[in-house]
């Protein structure tokens, strides 16, 4: 939580504005019936950006800014100045964009502006934040992650081994890469990236007009730049199942598994595979086929869904995901969520069983019917609040596509069975993925597999004969696991170095140092 | 980036509906702004409803004044969140697939949570799917049916659910706490249930049909709709569709917990990477919305841990020797337990720590706090409420956890209105009530053959 100082400038949203030399990208929703104001600050950079050999370089900038001092106050007077108003700044680094998010009620609006803009725009770069906020990060990785999360760890170590030599290829930060990162680094990645060309305004609630002229005119000022997106190679071929064993002590084994995918929001297929998608395992609901038939049906887990495109939050509080989350290159994943150790190499064979019906069968005519309905009144609710529909139209520009929800229903509207069991075939490929598995027995558990041995299960009670046909398939299917790329990797290795091959920004940040 | 890894990550809040949005803070105002409609009909149902601008949506909730405190026979922990999964499984006019394929065909969000207290199931849809949802909520509620099978299968899920919370190394503190602090009462286990009893869950069939006939009747149970809806609509469909609900005869009676008379200590290991956690608890008061101890309780968790306070300056940003410190209480119907974590950045400075805390304790016993901070944190507490209630669902969870508590909608006003009484002589009064040596509990995790 942080704060604001009070006595601020009246008046300063009626200051004169000077015309910025390059134009400060807007987005804006005015409602002048709400009380509340939400700012979303996007930097069009991410760890994409990462400098060589200094991986996670965005994100702690960001953690300077959104948790450090002003030119004027010192971080613990940021956070006393807030606390009152209930008002707090937030920041979400992403691979793409790093997104500033603060929320203010409008009894405490001009101040609120001043101490944010400030954060933005004169930021204080104080040792002690480096060092708290650096140890923070690599605290995360060495210890969180490593030892306390199975569930993101093996969501990041299947993301990381499918974005192997890829801009996307790290958990946002590596340890050595923050080791490595010095506060003149931060103060230099700073100036080179924190430009007119990069920043974008969001702004929701019951501001009034001048704000948004005042804010062009603040952000303005902030040194001329052009945004030029880092290139993205194609991502890496998958020959077969390339399984991952992340060994550490663990009572469950978490898996992830997907491979990436060619569309994304702006392309129209994306919509079609959506419709599938949520018949196959729609976050968090009973509606999916994969939570129906491991959960529901054999008690395996907690949870078993899958997603075309990143998916982050929506665990705790809410169903629904982050907003500005977007990426040029998206992704298939199947996420279940830890199975008895035991019970590993039938969960996989069964989510992959599931998969080949899914992608041999698609859906029925009824079910295609059911499930676009769903979808297009389900994601009416994915945007209820302004702070929800401003990060959601954000989205939308950065994929140059229509307001997201909007989109869905149109498309969605004339879309027939055909077009999505066609799209299915098309991009969906459960012979050739990514996985990720988090074991206490990694090795033991790869020689299993990899030996494609039959994968009884037991269960505490009798099941139906249908289950227990399909078990009978389930137990010996060939998994086609590729023995050279599959491997045991200890916990600790992860999120050590960098996967090579983020190139292309990191040439121009030489002249900085 | 994994969100997590932003400690400081976002928190999706909220802003303004879209048309109403959050209230105004007005001062001496109810702070909670929208008129709650309350209606009990014969066999003892409560019916509420909150009229809110949501644009063509309602939250749906129903809470069982049912929770963890209700499994009073041992060896049958975690029996309130075990039966909250059972309640997925079908009746014989909707069965459990097609249960779904009407919350599907509703577009419906829909999901349940359990905690000491209470059971909540919740649904987020179209106002005009309500009646429907009152035809499936109410058909389950009094008509669940499900075989043994189901439940066994069912037990493998609640397994799952333990081993992916397991991994986090606060369920083993939290359970280490709770188990030690409490002797007799019920908060002795976890929600989820101690591990043996979570293992023998498939063979307890017998005692979740118990389960059900005891607690899911409608003098436990209140039904809540926030947004598009008219309260008289609403009885009238609750008549309809729960008036048949017969009335239970069941009468808990929870162990009580005698005063903790001595300092209890435990130490724990994680077998994989942490830094060191510190939890400390004390004993502290049960929730009221007419006594001021655990408001008071609640601005004192402000006073002493939140991110202004002294005490976080000095370990967080000045010495930097943990990652966070808080502390604070959750409301709870019987006495509860006013938790302080920590997460240490170096083992050597455990015992520091530690002391630190305390010392930050005792300080608060005998200064008084100042009047521009005491101002501060009943600013905060409202505009923190008051920035939470842009949506139909955040309002509809707000007033469940109050009816949860009390029973009564109306409990919100009347805690917040005992905030606003809160005198610095309270602080005082409570930080040295429930804060002794003796009536504290500490849990130190630390890593496995880390120095």
């Amino acid at each position: 939580m942080k704060s604001l100082t009070l006595g601020i400038i009246v008046g300063i949203l009626l200051s004169t504005i000077a015309v910025a030399k390059t134009p400060i990208k807007v987005t804006e929703i005015r409602s002048q019936n709400s009380p509340l104001i939400t700012f979303r600050i996007i930097l069009r950079a991410g760890s994409i950006n990462d400098w060589k050999g200094k991986e996670g370089i965005n994100a702690l900038t960001a953690f300077m800014i959104a948790q450090g001092g002003t030119k004027d106050l010192k971080y613990q007077e940021v956070v006393a100045t807030m606390y009152p108003w209930a008002a707090n700044v937030n920041v979400q680094p992403e691979n793409e964009i790093t997104t500033f998010v603060g929320h203010v009620h409008r009894d405490h609006l001009d101040a609120f502006y001043k101490l944010f803009s400030d954060l933005l725009l004169n930021p204080r770069f104080d040792l002690d934040d480096f060092t708290r906020n650096k140890d923070l990060m690599l605290s995360y990785l060495e210890k969180n992650l490593r030892g306390t999360d199975d569930e993101n760890l093996g969501k990041e170590a299947f993301l990381i081994s499918m974005f192997k030599d890829h801009p996307y290829g790290t958990a946002g930060a590596t340890v050595q890469g923050l080791k490595s990162t010095t506060l003149d680094d931060v103060k230099a990645y700073y100036k080179q990236m924190y430009t007119t060309g990069r920043i974008w305004i969001g702004i929701a609630g019951g501001y009034p007009a001048t704000l948004v002229t005042k804010m062009k005119n603040d952000f303005g000022k902030l040194p001329e730049g052009k945004f030029e997106p880092v290139p993205l190679p194609e991502p890496a071929n998958i020959e077969g199942l390339e399984i991952d064993f992340v060994q550490k002590p663990a009572r469950g084994t978490a898996i992830s598994m997907g491979h990436p995918l060619p569309i994304t929001r702006k392309d129209k297929d994306f919509y079609a595979l959506m419709v599938a998608n949520s018949y196959l395992g729609e976050h968090r609901t009973f509606n999916g086929v994969l939570m129906n038939r491991l959960r529901g049906d054999r008690g395996l887990n907690y949870g078993d869904y899958s997603y075309i495109e990143r998916f982050t939050g929506g665990t705790s509080g809410t169903t629904f995901p982050n907003v500005n989350t977007p990426l040029r290159q998206q992704y298939f994943s199947v996420w279940l969520r830890p199975v008895q150790p035991e019970n590993a190499h039938f969960a996989v064979r069964a989510a992959i069983y599931e998969l080949d019906k899914f992608v041999e069968k698609g859906l029925s005519q009824e079910d295609f019917e059911a499930t676009r309905k769903f979808v297009t009144n389900y994601s009416k609710l994915w945007a209820q609040t302004l702070d929800r529909r401003l990060g959601y139209k954000m989205d939308s520009e950065f994929y140059g596509t229509e307001y997201f929800i909007d989109r869905i229903e149109k498309e969605l509207k004339t879309l027939k069975v055909s077009d999505v069991n066609a799209a299915i075939k098309k991009y969906i490929d459960p012979k050739n993925m990514k996985v990720a598995m988090v074991a206490n027995d990694a090795q033991d558990l790869m020689e299993k597999m990899v030996k494609n041995e039959p994968s009884p299960i037991t269960y505490a009670s009798p099941v139906s004969e249908r289950i227990l046909e399909e078990d009978k398939t389930i137990t010996v299917l060939p998994l086609g696991i590729n023995k050279s790329k599959s491997r045991v990797v200890p916990v600790g290795e992860l999120f050590e170095n960098e996967s090579p091959g983020k190139v292309l920004e990191r040439k121009e940040t030489e002249k900085y140092k | 980036m994994s969100k997590n890894m932003l400690a400081f990550a976002l928190v999706p809040l909220v802003v303004a509906a879209m048309i109403a949005g959050p209230p105004e803070v007005k001062k001496d105002a109810k702070v909670f702004p929208y008129p709650i409609h309350q209606t009990t009909l014969d066999n003892g149902l409560k019916v509420v409803s909150i009229p809110f601008d949501s644009p063509g949506i309602i939250a749906y909730y129903t809470v069982v004044r049912a929770g963890s405190r209700n499994e009073i026979e041992p060896g049958l922990s975690g029996f309130a969140h075990f039966f909250e999964h059972m309640m997925f499984r079908g009746t014989e006019k909707y069965s459990k697939d097609a249960f779904n394929n009407v919350l599907k065909s509703i577009c419906a969000d829909n999901n349940a949570f359990t905690n000491n207290d209470a059971t909540v199931y919740h649904t987020l849809a179209s106002a005009d799917a309500l009646e429907t949802i009152m035809d499936v909520e109410s058909d389950r509620f009094m008509n669940l049916k499900y075989t043994e099978e189901d439940f066994k299968t069912e037990a493998g899920a609640i397994l799952g659910e333990y081993n992916k919370n397991y991994s986090s190394p606060f369920l083993s503190i939290f359970e280490k706490l709770y188990d030690n602090a409490y002797q007799h009462h019920t908060y002795k286990h976890t929600t989820m249930g101690f591990l043996k009893d979570i293992q023998d869950m498939p063979n307890q069939y017998e005692y979740s049909l118990k389960f059900f006939d005891r607690w899911y009747r409608p003098e436990y149970c209140t039904i809540l709709v926030v947004g598009d809806v008219k309260h008289d609509k609403f009885v009238t469909l609750a008549k309809k569709y729960y008036g048949g609900w017969k009335r239970g005869n069941y009468v808990l009676e929870v162990p009580q917990e005698p005063p903790q008379t001595q300092e209890k200590y435990f130490e724990l290991k994680w077998k994989a990477q942490t830094l060191p956690i510190l939890a400390i608890g004390y004993h502290g008061p049960a929730f009221s919305d007419k006594h001021i101890d655990m408001p008071a309780i609640d601005l004192l968790s402000q006073y002493v841990f939140s991110q202004q306070s002294e005490l976080f300056r000095k370990l967080v940003i000045e010495e930097q020797a943990v990652e966070f410190v808080q502390g604070s209480q959750g409301d709870s119907r019987d006495p509860g337990m006013f938790n302080i974590f920590t997460r240490i950045k170096d083992p050597k400075n455990i015992d520091m720590v530690k002391n630190e805390i305390f010392a930050a304790i005792e300080k608060a016993k005998t200064t008084p706090i100042s009047a521009k901070q005491l101002a501060d944190i009943k600013s905060f507490l409202k505009y923190s409420y008051a920035m939470g209630q842009d949506n139909a669902n955040s309002i509809a969870n707000s007033i469940a956890h109050y009816i949860s508590m009390t029973g009564d909608p109306e409990s919100v006003n009347r805690v917040y209105a005992l905030y606003d009484k809160v005198t610095p002589e309270d602080l005082l009064m409570v930080a040295n009530k429930y804060f002794g040596a003796n009536n504290r509990t500490i849990v130190l995790l630390t890593q496995e053959g880390a120095n």
